[in-house]
């Protein structure tokens, strides 16, 4: 680029040879890097190049281990290697890189020109898990409420809101039953795909998935909104075509919703 | 900067130190590690809101703590990321490390990261550009900077100058401090084709505040500065020299990729002490671990939480 600085242009150029290796310009090599004895310029690109790889490609790993197991490591090695030349890492953190892979596999499904009722399933859910996974190590590190008080069951309903290292999905298949299935190191065959919901919860630095009916999803992704119980139960009753009274009168049941999610510090109590 | 260029010489020694990693969590805060100090990765704690930032806090108040960031990307020709500086000054705010390091490199450019430590082309324009970034980020950190000699692969045919006198004249402008890398070293100077000794010997040691002790493979042609196995003889004995060149600046030893046991880790660390009193040559050759194939240079695995540990399954 004329008048370009030539640290900007060294810089451009060594960072273009990492991030589109098959697109690098090898004959500039030697008009850029010095050989050694033992070194030539080519090769000490190439240990650049291959590390620039196999760097990410560990943290990703890390970040996606079910879907990594699902996959198989080679193929979703691959995936990595495609997704970090459209998509090449942008934040300081390690932990920004897989935020755009689950949509990135989306955009580049095969067969995503199809009517969805002829698409593949099983690409349905590696999506699904790839999601599920980025929600579950999202959680480790977000903000939280350890150390805090957490509400109680004498806490009024009118000062319930969620706690903030929480979290909720909705799947196509029973991706949080297949991520503890490969957690445990159990058989872990792809399942068959049925809708599932899910909350996650993090207490004590320690996250809990916990599988939820179609009525709690509506009534907790009201309330993870930012709003109170009262509009997670009118919210219920929309849904599932039930009366308000009906669904209040579930939520507080003995031994119900109520308790168990304020057990499973769901709940904190706003002023 | 002249505030920053009268405290270096006011950082404290002190002695010999681990990095704080993940596995080693429980270890420290539940048994304890004695009168050791520590190195966290500012990037695995500036942005935490979990587990990571709690446990920084808690060892900060009972050992010495340095902070080491590999982002800062002080060599880039992209603007200074004047976001991560605050974030990381706000860490440094809470936890009060003994200084703040990084390295003399740069990760990428036009917005992107590579999460390598790429090597710098060491020219005049380089070294006026990385001056003006290491006075902005002094200003903004409100303390001196420390930097790092990276390990590297290859040399650019525009530098001018060497890596000592690059850092040294850096050094003077800005006021920083230096971190003495010993096995970075030893692994630019093997595949350069030069002499690690005569490279410590020309090094600013009077600006020299840390030193890093880890562990390469190597592979013949060339070797990797791999963090995933113990000190070499050959490093043992730039260790030897740089402790008498820097009068016993902070050592801290890396262990990053198939890290043992924290007592093997410490154990480790611990021979730095045949070291401190013996010049270049004292350490007897030992046997060379055979080479990974996936060996790879600056790992960054560790950098990431085995999250599957910390997830349980709660009943419906």
């Amino acid at each position: 680029m004329s008048g370009e600085p030539a640290l900007a242009a060294a810089q451009r150029w060594l960072h273009d040879a990492l991030v589109f290796p098959r697109r690098a310009d090898r004959s500039g090599i030697g008009d850029r890097l010095v050989g050694s004895g033992r070194l030539s310029g080519a090769e000490g690109l190439a240990l650049y190049q291959r590390g620039y790889f196999l760097r990410i490609a560990s943290c990703m790993r890390e970040q996606f281990p079910a879907l990594c197991h699902a996959l198989d490591k080679a193929l979703f090695d691959d995936f990595v290697a495609d997704y970090i030349r459209e998509r090449p890492p942008e934040s300081h953190t390690l932990y920004d890189l897989g935020r755009r892979f689950p949509d990135w596999l989306e955009e580049n499904r095969p067969d995503r020109d199809f009517a969805p009722a002829r698409r593949e399933l099983w690409i349905d859910f590696m999506i699904d898990l790839a999601r599920f996974e980025r929600l579950v190590f999202a959680m480790f590190d977000a903000p939280g409420h350890e150390g805090s008080a957490f509400a109680d069951a004498a806490t009024p309903d009118c000062r319930l809101r969620l706690q903030p290292a929480f979290a909720l999905g909705a799947y196509r298949f029973p991706v949080a039953a297949y991520y503890h299935a490969v957690r445990l190191g159990g058989p872990a065959p792809l399942p068959p795909a049925r809708e599932s919901f899910v909350a996650l919860v993090r207490t004590d630095y320690m996250t809990r998935t916990i599988a939820l009916s179609e009525g709690h999803y509506i009534f907790l992704k009201a309330m993870a909104g930012g709003r109170g119980v009262e509009e997670g139960i009118a919210a219920v009753a929309r849904g599932l075509a039930m009366s308000a009274d009906e669904v209040r009168r579930s939520w507080r049941a003995a031994g119900a919703e109520r308790q168990r999610w304020i057990d499973w510090r769901f709940f904190i109590a706003c002023d | 900067m002249a505030a920053a260029r009268t405290a270096i010489p006011d950082l404290p020694k002190l002695g010999l130190g681990l990095g704080l990693r993940s596995v080693h969590f429980d270890t420290i805060l539940g048994e304890g590690a004695g009168d050791l100090w520590f190195e966290a990765i500012s990037e695995n704690f500036m942005d935490s809101g979990g587990r990571p930032r709690a446990v920084i806090r808690a060892v900060a108040e009972r050992y010495p703590v340095v902070l080491h960031g590999v982002s800062l990307s002080i060599g880039s020709s992209d603007p200074l990321n004047r976001d991560y500086l605050q974030r990381l000054k706000r860490l440094a705010d809470e936890i009060r490390p003994a200084w703040i390091s990084d390295h003399l490199c740069w990760t990428g450019i036009n917005g992107l990261n590579s999460h390598d430590l790429l090597p710098m082309p060491l020219t005049e324009e380089s070294l006026s550009h990385v001056t003006a970034r290491v006075n902005e980020a002094q200003d903004l950190l409100e303390r001196p900077l420390i930097l790092e000699n990276p390990s590297s692969y290859v040399r650019f045919v525009q530098s001018t100058m060497d890596e000592p006198e690059f850092l040294r004249r850096l050094a003077d402008e800005t006021g920083c401090g230096l971190l003495l890398d010993v096995n970075n070293v030893y692994v630019s100077c093997f595949n350069a084709g030069t002499d690690p000794a005569a490279y410590i010997r020309a090094f600013p040691c009077d600006r020299v505040v840390q030193m890093h002790l880890a562990g390469h493979q190597h592979h013949g042609t060339h070797v990797i500065d791999t963090h995933d196995r113990p000190v070499r003889p050959e490093v043992w004995n730039l260790f030897a020299l740089g402790w008498a060149l820097t009068g016993g600046a902070a050592t801290l030893l890396e262990w990053d990729d198939r890290i043992p046991s924290f007592a093997e880790c410490r154990a480790e660390l611990m021979k730095a002490e045949r070291y401190m009193h013996a010049r270049s040559g004292a350490a007897p050759a030992g046997p060379e671990e055979a080479a990974a194939a996936d060996g790879v240079s600056n790992p960054v695995g560790f950098l990431v939480p085995r999250v599957m540990d910390s997830v349980a399954l709660e009943g419906a």
